[in-house]
């Protein structure tokens, strides 16, 4: 089978693999790569697949991927990959009459401008005698240096060339992007993991998919731009009306689908009124739930159970039953993480149809982690897990996939791991508390915090403090743009 | 809200579980509203849908085009598709009650958003 580079964006880089295996999926894909060849430091990687047209197809959607390329050559200098492309002229002939270009791609490194066309001319020999076309070439070939992601190294390491087949469609994360949306929340996905959740849901035409935590409706619309049709709910209505012209229904018409997306609905998913049907309702759920840190979690109730009404109450000075008050709003409680999780997995157990998949945010503690945080079921597969860390805590993207039908029985399994080795209790997952955790992070930060800046002034005065709160600024806001 | 979304809605309230479906729709204004054809996602729903329930419930608001049984050949029928696309996924309720024909809760329906939230001892 051919050889075809992919070249990843150096970001996201536990994304990159689960991501391009969903691609393969939703276009049905025949592909091989050997995981060992697979660095999270590197963002080339050499697959195997029947066809260039079929390798396109991967690119369709793809965010992490920047470029295809149909690989004819790889070597560890200029001259061995001349001798590497050499040993197949038959490659060439079909590509002779064409407009074509040639492009220099490094990476971790620089070729100058004035070095680029006597490199180039080194592949003369390929007897291409079609017009140079640099704005719309019919073909485009790429000479390729890798060198590292270490900022020290000055030399390329790996040589690759080859004939383009695609990029990828990373100019979706301008499309969405959250600065450009008219109606967001403070707790809004940024575009691209927005763009990545829909591919790991395997959304497409023909698919209704579910976000039960919707807030400002990110996933309503990144998942109906790849075709699903998209229905979501939230505890808070206010988050779904927004406010004056800008809401979930803006954002519908700014992206321009309104034909897609549903409906968003104002309930409580411990409370769901939708029907149950044999065999599932939902091709894919997608979403993020509270953490609790900027929007603390809620379901309806009170905390204190012995203070729950039982009957109808009647509203003071009204003469009228409290909950018919058109601006009636049920009391509510903090919902802990853990049990948010647990009831999402649940929900996904009775509602997902077989095959469909669940993909979630779960936040953890990083020291506390351990695989035996993920809840799990019979039901429900592990399909990825990919983190983004932040320090102290760090979220995970989790996709499961339901592969057999529920029960209607059957409860959340065992934790998958060795529970002797966890380092938490099996009631306690690295999640449990998380949002008083989070602000204990606060308290240990600001000590540091004051340290550093006291450690600053003595080393550059006023200078040094002031490029540190720049940094710490920098900081605060990769961290808090994720909460 | 589409029709298509109140025929997968059931009341909920707590111990409500026997003839909670489909919610009866009351002073509704209704809005259409012309949307792009998805022949797939049609065929995907042919089996999710009460149909029974569908056909009532567009009887009251007086939309009768639907057959009154679905099809046999629904999947790959154009013209039953083009109008359960238009009366699901083109009928929207801009606002309106939804009833339930067992325990009567009310779940209202403002500026196309319905109100599924139960109240404190319901739950």
């Amino acid at each position: 089978m051919p050889h075809f580079l992919i070249q990843f964006a150096q970001q996201h880089e536990e994304f990159r693999l689960p991501e391009l295996e969903a691609l393969a999926t939703i276009e049905d894909v025949q592909m091989t790569y050997d995981p060992n060849d697979y660095s999270l430091e590197s963002p080339f990687l050499i697959v195997e697949i029947e066809s260039a047209e079929k390798a396109a197809l991967l690119l369709k959607r793809a965010i992490l991927i920047k470029t295809i390329t149909e690989l004819w050559g790889k070597a560890d200098s200029w001259d061995g990959l001349i001798a590497k492309v050499q040993e197949h002229p038959e490659r060439w002939p079909q590509y002779l009459d064409v407009s074509f270009k040639f492009s220099v791609v490094t990476f971790g490194g620089t070729i100058e401008h004035k070095d680029k066309a006597p490199l180039i001319n080194r592949f003369a020999f390929t007897g291409f005698m079609g017009k140079i076309d640099l704005k719309t070439p019919e073909e485009e070939f790429l000479l390729i240096a890798d060198y590292g992601i270490d900022p020290d190294v000055t030399v390329a390491h790996t040589f690759y060339m080859g004939r383009l087949v695609g990029h990828g469609k990373r100019e979706l994360i301008d499309k969405f992007n959250v600065k450009k949306r008219k109606y967001i929340g403070n707790t809004t996905m940024d575009a691209e993991l927005s763009l990545i959740m829909a591919n790991q849901a395997l959304c497409g035409p023909g698919k209704l998919v579910y976000d039960p935590f919707v807030g400002t409706g990110s996933f309503l619309m990144t998942c109906a731009h790849f075709g699903a049709m998209t229905v979501g709910s939230d505890i808070d209505g206010r988050q779904i009306r927004g406010k004056g012209k800008a809401s979930i229904q803006s954002n519908c018409e700014q992206y321009d689908l309104k034909g897609r997306v549903l409906d968003a609905l104002v309930f409580d998913v411990c409370h769901s009124p939708w029907r149950k049907i044999k065999g599932g309702m939902f091709d894919a759920i997608v979403t993020d739930p509270p953490y609790g840190v900027r929007a603390g979690a809620k379901t309806l109730g009170r905390k204190d159970p012995a203070k729950q009404a039982t009957e109808p109450r009647m509203a003071v000075d009204e003469g009228v039953l409290a909950h018919l008050l058109p601006d009636y709003v049920p009391p509510t409680k903090p919902y802990e993480m853990s049990e948010v999780v647990a009831d999402l997995l649940m929900f996904a157990v009775k509602n997902l149809v077989r095959g469909g998949r669940l993909v979630y945010w779960l936040p953890t503690v990083t020291e506390d982690y351990t695989i035996d945080d993920l809840p799990t079921h019979p039901c429900m597969e592990l399909v990825a897990n990919c983190e983004q860390a932040f320090g102290q805590w760090s979220r995970r993207l989790i996709t499961m996939e339901k592969v057999a039908d529920w029960d209607g029985e059957m409860g959340l399994g065992a934790p998958t791991g060795d529970m002797n080795t966890s380092k938490t209790g099996p009631n306690q997952v690295g999640h449990f508390g998380f949002r008083d955790r989070y602000f204990a992070f606060s308290a240990v930060e600001n000590a540091k915090r004051k340290k550093e800046l006291k450690e600053a002034y003595q080393r550059g005065g006023p200078q040094a403090v002031a490029a540190y709160m720049k940094e710490l600024e920098a900081r605060k806001k990769e961290a808090t743009t994720a909460v | 809200m589409r029709l298509i979304t109140h025929n997968m809605l059931q009341c909920h309230v707590k111990g409500c579980n026997a003839n909670n479906f489909p919610l009866e729709l009351q002073e509704v204004v209704l809005e259409q509203e012309e949307a792009e054809l998805n022949e797939d996602f049609l065929r995907n729903m042919l089996g999710k849908i009460e149909y029974e329930a569908l056909v009532a419930t567009c009887l009251k608001l007086d939309i009768n085009d639907l057959p009154a049984a679905m099809p046999a050949d629904a999947a790959y029928n154009d013209e039953f598709l083009q109008i359960l696309h238009r009366v699901i996924l083109e009928t929207h309720i801009k606002s309106g009650k939804m009833v339930c024909p067992n325990c009567q809760h009310i779940y209202a329906i403002r500026d196309g958003i319905p109100n599924m939230l139960l109240a404190e001892h319901e739950v």
